[in-house]
């Protein structure tokens, strides 16, 4: 699982047809301290997270199956949670 | 699920049987520093590796596609099939307000 700041969104009028009606977050991982680390990864979003938050991605394939209702789906990562407060020692 | 610019395409001449007629791509990752605002794709490839996916859903040189990559990317195959990155999304627009 990954912390993130979402960035954004994608709009794909042509995909895998599991990913339809589902919002695609782009998030930016981070550090503990908010600045950001590696590429952003697109995440399929079940709770509508605005731009600017922070948030928990998983690499969960079988869950994100589960939630889009596709076994055959390629989908895999997705956010599970938006984050309210971090505490960081260190 | 990953986004980045279809730079070519391969042709294969001997292939594992799974994959025979299948289509592949080119795809040059973008990077926070190189990501697409809006409908234009970004001219360029970046530093991040290039890799080829598995197209079966119609991607084009010159477009932004989205790919995945993983276990995951075998999934909508019937038969174990030694995929390990697919394409799953041609992209329109990006918002991307860093």
């Amino acid at each position: 699982m990954l912390l993130c700041r979402v960035q954004g969104n994608v709009v794909a009028t042509h995909k895998h047809a599991s990913l339809t009606g589902w919002r695609l977050a782009v998030c930016q991982p981070i550090d503990a301290a908010g600045a950001p680390d590696g590429t952003p990864q697109v995440a399929v979003d079940p709770l509508g997270a605005n731009i600017g938050e922070r948030v928990i991605i998983s690499s969960d394939g079988l869950a994100t199956r589960k939630l889009v209702g596709d076994k055959k789906s390629p989908a895999r990562w997705i956010l599970i949670g938006i984050i309210d407060e971090i505490e960081a020692t260190a | 699920m990953k986004l980045g610019r279809v730079i070519g395409r391969v042709t294969l001449n001997q292939v594992v049987r799974e994959l025979e007629g299948a289509r592949w791509l080119i795809v040059s990752p973008f990077t926070r520093d190189h990501y697409q605002r809006g409908t234009e794709t970004p001219e360029g490839m970046t530093r991040e590796p290039s890799l080829v996916v598995y197209d079966n859903i119609g991607g084009a040189v010159g477009q932004t596609i989205g790919y995945v990559e993983g276990r995951e990317a075998a999934m909508p195959f019937d038969s174990p099939t030694p995929v390990d990155a697919i394409d799953v999304a041609l992209v329109d627009e990006v918002v991307y307000k860093p």
